[in-house]
């Protein structure tokens, strides 16, 4: 499991964790980020129940266990949070964010201790320290309640399954040639995503935040101007094919 | 089969779902008890001795039910702190796995305190397990050792059959058939379910 340093300045962090080389060939690569403040630390998309230890272990080489006292899950998907059942061991004081929509569904990955704080359709603010973040609306891109983390601060957004794209293990952190990078996600967007209408207000949404790094769940991180030609692109895009074509 | 050394879950959730069967049978004991009890009815003085034998029957299906549910309820109870155990089990073995591979890590102590909690929350269910386990296999014997009275009555109603006449013999040896094959269904489940918790007690014993 690799990590990279994203953002740091004096009152928090931003650190990837990915490219974990250990797991099994057929598991879908993921990206999970953490933010770290003074006292405290937010583990977005933790994922799944097979990546747990390995996550467990990179993580705690950056902060003790008891300080990440909050988790965010941006949809109900295995990769995101079925590892909640083992997390809930571990951190047992910790708070989950997570779409209202989900909460009955997330709980079968067992969750006894941990405490779910539903996040509303339009989202929410979240301040940790003196970090705030801001849960937006993703919905339907590409679970049905769905919600990205922006930090105003860091100017970076975290854009789970937006932005995504299907690559080897071994893959660069950033985006280096954007078009070449296209074939990588074109597929997984048009067929995960369902709805033209939904992405189409989520570029809307999101050209109005101040963004330096969007950083997805899988694939590569966009920096500078890949983020406005990944917004064009996406813009541009033609999803919900499998709909279209039937 | 399935391999109770790693499935003890499966184990316990087979056995629970075998012995919900032989509730479902004992209630067909007690129907059988009262159709013994229209013959003899009708029947009348042709069939006299059968009487006390319905009230036999009757008793036998009673004390099958009862034993049955608490038994199924029992095996339900463990089926749910085998799967318990099994995700403590689950958690500390990824726990192990990053106190071996993030030995390094800067912040290695600060899971301590919740492995130990897991650990002793694995304690508690392992000492609850082995408690259930033990609990489920004595109520097993004493179900068997009722069902042994199944065997005498279904004898019985057979010598009542033959001396109640040829109108009631065949609906009076029907009833014996009843109590007899009630009375073998439940023992081969149990017989099934003592095996399997043999295995699961050895397996106990020997980690």
């Amino acid at each position: 499991m690799k990590t990279q340093m994203l953002f740091e300045n004096g009152s928090h962090a931003w650190i990837m964790f990915g490219r974990d080389d250990e797991k099994t060939e057929k598991i879908i690569d993921t990206n999970q980020y953490m933010v770290v403040t003074s006292k405290n630390a937010l583990l977005m998309d933790p994922g799944g129940i097979e990546l747990f230890s390995a996550m467990l272990s990179a993580v705690i080489k950056q902060v003790p266990a008891d300080k990440i006292t909050h988790l965010f899950a941006s949809h109900q998907d295995p990769d995101i949070i079925s590892s909640l059942g083992l997390w809930d061991q571990a951190l047992p004081n910790a708070t989950l964010h997570s779409p209202w929509i989900w909460e009955g569904f997330i709980r079968h990955f067992g969750m006894e201790n941990i405490t779910y704080a539903p996040i509303p359709d339009e989202g929410r603010l979240l301040k940790i320290d003196n970090v705030n973040l801001e849960f937006i609306p993703a919905h339907y891109l590409h679970s049905s309640g769905n919600f990205n983390v922006y930090d105003g601060e860091a100017k970076i957004l975290m854009s789970g399954d937006i932005g995504a794209a299907l690559e080897a293990v071994d893959a660069p952190i950033y985006v280096e040639d954007f078009d070449e990078h296209i074939d990588k996600m074109k597929m997984f967007h048009q067929r995960w995503m369902p709805s033209n209408r939904a992405k189409n207000d989520w570029v809307k949404r999101v050209r109005k935040l101040d963004i330096d790094m969007m950083c997805p769940q899988h694939g590569r991180i966009f920096k500078g101007d890949n983020v406005k030609r990944f917004l064009d692109w996406f813009e541009a895009l033609d999803v919900g094919v499998a709909t279209n074509s039937g | 089969m399935t391999d109770p050394n790693n499935n003890y879950f499966v184990s316990v959730a087979e056995i629970a779902a075998k012995l919900d069967q032989t509730t479902l049978i004992s209630q067909q004991l007690s129907l059988t008890a009262s159709n013994a009890r229209a013959v003899a009815l009708r029947a009348g003085e042709k069939a006299a001795g059968i009487r006390p034998l319905t009230d036999f029957i009757d008793r036998l299906a009673e004390i099958t039910i009862l034993s049955s549910k608490k038994i199924n309820a029992l095996a339900v109870i463990l089926s749910k702190t085998s799967v318990k155990k099994m995700r403590a089990d689950n958690a500390i073995e990824r726990f192990n796995a990053v106190y071996k591979s993030g030995k390094e890590a800067k912040y290695i102590d600060s899971i301590d305190k919740q492995h130990q909690s897991c650990k002793l929350e694995q304690e508690q269910l392992e000492a609850t397990y082995r408690r259930q386990i033990n609990q489920l296999s004595i109520e097993l014997k004493v179900l068997s050792s009722e069902l042994r009275n199944a065997i005498i009555l279904a004898t019985l109603s057979r010598v009542e059959a033959s001396q109640s006449g040829a109108q009631y013999q065949d609906a009076l040896i029907n009833v014996a058939d009843n109590v007899e094959g009630a009375a073998a269904k439940i023992k081969e489940h149990i017989k099934y379910s003592q095996h399997k918790v043999s295995i699961l007690e050895e397996c106990v014993t020997l980690e």
